[in-house]
């Protein structure tokens, strides 16, 4: 993956007139800027489940993956913790039957294991144009919304800044037993983030839920991108 | 950065805030009895003591305090440095004009009827005036209340008696309201000021250009602004950013709303409001954001009056009811420490204290309003002592001296020992290099105790003097050093 790919991807689908990415391309145009994404293939037939779950390595989640739908967990299309062949062609049918309907096919992904969960976006702001967002991830972004923003360019010490800004900024130091997240890391998608904002004006929104850190490392779970 | 501000030079400005020569077009003659904005600002410019020649300007002529009324702006023999215009919208085109003809650095538009009306021929004077103004002279508002600069004279409307005392605070404001509140607000809180500018609908000078002069203008050491709108995200952001490096701004954001205006599918999106952007764009510069007016003040008084530093452990000497407590959370709150004091000195404070009821730990409760200020003044000094103590805050409980009052049959404000005190802190801070920052406590504001006000008000004055700062709070005061401390602290680590 490269910067050309990811252009790419985005191009196609602008004139296909999509408003958004399916969460696939989303992670290819994310990968294409260093940014660390789960192990993922996208599965239309019944017939390649079995093998992609055994190439990947169970434990999996399978997903509904369609650039249509923004928000997959209301509708039932996330099947976590998938464990076996047997398993895995159950949820792919049931993610089938609920794609009714939607473009899609079925995303089959490693299951990062990682009791920490941050959240980072894009957006556009009508005065200071593209910002980047960091925060707690999961259900505590909504619940909580102890983020922070920082317009972009970001250097690495405002990137620094902004995770350390978040009243829950602890999550990321040794705690309980977990080791300190890398924030050279962090930091580093934060302003990759931010460069995807400046370099791709038709890239509206970024919802990057759940980052999951495992170990050390943070892992792109889910992505959103919106078009305009 | 804009092309013209960088064609503006200092010396345009110096024009602009302390001109020698001053036309005001809009003033009335007596006879004709009008009270417009124009004659407004002649007489308060007249008892601000403006130390320019004015001259006054209305097509019908006349005379006004004195003063030939000239009938074109053009008439005005030789040139004009600033002209105040208050006519008729429709007649501010023209007249603005002519200043610029005659080689008029700038104006303050004081009239209103532009964009804010929302018409289409408010909107076309004011593209009018813009189109002006490109052509070189420096224009504020219009919609405005204009400039107030201490060291010129010039004031605010509807400002006849703003001090004429000069010092390090600026402050930026769009609404006209909040720069006469601020203005007269500093006056008795001991915030001087260098420049205040009400620049209404902006349409040329506005919070942009306004920073950047301010940032490297040598009167200026503190900025202030209330911004509700702002013209360009970008350029605003490198200017404050390019100002916040070199001295503080201090910023109140009106009319921030919760989420954002547009219709949003992500989360980020959703989230990232006005508010919130706000509050980021604000720390990531390393400007001061503030909630309101008075915390805005506090917060200037603050700069104006400390070192630059960063005041992490305070002492706190003071008295009343859960004085310990609340001291204690506020620091916290604001990520400062009331440390105990080393137990020699705690010794040495408590031989100092009366007894009983007193307590020489920290915060170091006197039990008793009444020691007096010889006493107090050695318990601060001993307590500097204390290698911890970065800077001490003293609660003054001047108030009770009304009791004595009454039993002396005397005014309070002749029993009550503010000037000693003031003398004695003022010794302290001199001796011990530790800032002291006065709390001037009063419970008793009602109609029964007008006596006691005017006493404090007297008190505060002799503290300020004396390179005290006073607040009335004490959550307001460890607020504010609060963010002297959150400013220089980043400041300092973006410098390493």
């Amino acid at each position: 993956m490269n910067k050309g790919s990811a252009f790419q991807i985005i191009e196609i689908a602008l004139k296909e007139g999509r408003s958004a990415l399916s969460e696939y391309e989303a992670k290819q145009v994310l990968a294409a800027y260093g940014l660390p994404v789960t192990r993922e293939c996208l599965v239309e037939n019944r017939g390649d489940v079995e093998k992609t779950a055994r190439k990947i390595g169970y434990p999996l989640v399978l997903k509904g993956c369609s650039f249509e739908i923004a928000h997959k967990t209301e509708k039932g299309l996330i099947h976590a913790d998938i464990r076996s062949d047997t398993e895995a062609l159950e949820a792919f049918d049931e993610i089938k039957k609920g794609l009714n309907g939607y473009n899609g096919a079925v995303l089959v992904q490693e299951m990062v294991k990682g009791r920490r969960e941050l959240a980072m976006g894009m957006t556009r702001d009508d005065q200071f144009g593209p910002c980047v967002m960091f925060g707690l991830g999961g259900i505590f972004t909504e619940v909580l919304k102890d983020i922070s923003f920082r317009k972009v360019p970001l250097n690495k010490r405002e990137a620094l800044n902004m995770i350390r800004e978040i009243k829950g900024n602890r999550i990321i130091d040794v705690i309980r037993g977990m080791e300190a997240v890398d924030t050279e890391i962090l930091a580093n998608m934060l302003i990759q983030l931010g460069r995807i904002g400046l370099e791709f004006e038709c890239v509206r929104e970024i919802d990057l839920n759940p980052v999951i850190i495992s170990g050390k490392n943070p892992i792109v779970a889910d992505a959103l991108m919106i078009l305009q | 950065m804009d092309k013209k501000a960088n064609q503006t030079t200092r010396e345009d400005f110096e024009r602009i805030f302390h001109p020698q020569r001053l036309a005001i077009v809009g003033v009335s003659a007596e006879e004709d009895g009008a009270r417009g904005f124009g004659t407004g600002m002649l007489n308060a410019l007249n008892a601000m003591g403006f130390e320019g020649d004015i001259f006054p300007v209305n097509p019908k002529g006349g005379i006004f305090a004195g003063l030939t009324i000239y009938k074109r702006v053009e008439d005005i023999p030789e040139k004009i440095d600033f002209a105040i215009i208050a006519v008729a919208a429709k007649a501010v085109p023209e007249v603005l004009e002519s200043c610029r003809k005659k080689g008029t650095a700038g104006a303050e538009i004081l009239s209103a009827g532009f964009s804010e009306l929302g018409t289409a021929e408010g909107k076309d004077l004011e593209n009018k005036i813009r189109g002006i103004a490109a052509k070189g002279i420096r224009v504020v508002g219009p919609n405005c209340f204009g400039i107030y600069c201490p060291r010129s004279g010039l004031t605010l409307l509807p400002g006849p008696d703003l001090s004429r005392q000069s010092g390090p605070v600026a402050f930026l404001s769009q609404s006209g309201g909040m720069a006469i509140d601020f203005a007269h607000k500093g006056k008795w809180m001991g915030i001087a000021f260098s420049k205040v500018v009400s620049f209404g609908n902006g349409v040329d000078l506005r919070e942009t250009e306004l920073l950047r002069y301010l940032a490297d203008d040598q009167e200026t050491r503190v900025i202030g602004m209330y911004v509700e709108g702002i013209k360009d995200g970008d350029a605003f952001f490198q200017e404050i950013k390019y100002t916040s490096d070199k001295k503080p701004v201090i910023v109140c954001k009106g009319g921030l709303s919760l989420a954002g205006q547009r219709m949003v599918i992500s989360h980020t999106a959703s989230m990232g409001g006005s508010r919130i952007i706000w509050q980021s764009i604000l720390r990531q510069v390393n400007a001061i954001q503030v909630q309101n007016l008075e915390e805005l003040a506090e917060a200037a008084l603050a700069f104006c009056f400390l070192p630059q530093g960063v005041f992490k452990q305070i002492s706190v000497v003071g008295g009343g009811g859960a004085l310990g407590v609340t001291a204690c959370d506020a620091a916290e709150t604001f990520n400062m420490e009331i440390p105990t004091l080393c137990a020699s000195i705690q010794t040495r404070v408590g031989h100092l204290l009366p007894k009983p009821g007193s307590s020489g730990t920290n915060p170091i409760d006197v039990a008793n309003p009444f020691v007096e200020p010889k006493v107090l003044k050695k318990i601060l000094r001993v307590t500097a002592e204390d290698k911890q103590i970065d800077l001490q805050i003293i609660i003054s409980l001047l108030y009770h001296y009304k009791t004595m009052a009454r039993l002396l049959g005397k005014p309070v404000s002749q029993v009550a020992p503010y000037r000693e005190l003031a003398e004695g802190l003022r010794d302290v801070v001199k001796e011990t290099g530790k800032p002291i920052v006065v709390i001037l406590a009063n419970p008793k504001r009602g109609v029964d105790d007008l006596d006691i006000v005017e006493m404090l008000a007297l008190a505060r004055r002799e503290f300020l003097d004396r390179g005290l700062p006073v607040f009335d709070e004490l959550h307001e005061a460890i607020r504010a050093i609060g963010h002297v401390n959150a400013y220089y602290a980043r400041r300092n680590t973006k410098n390493e």
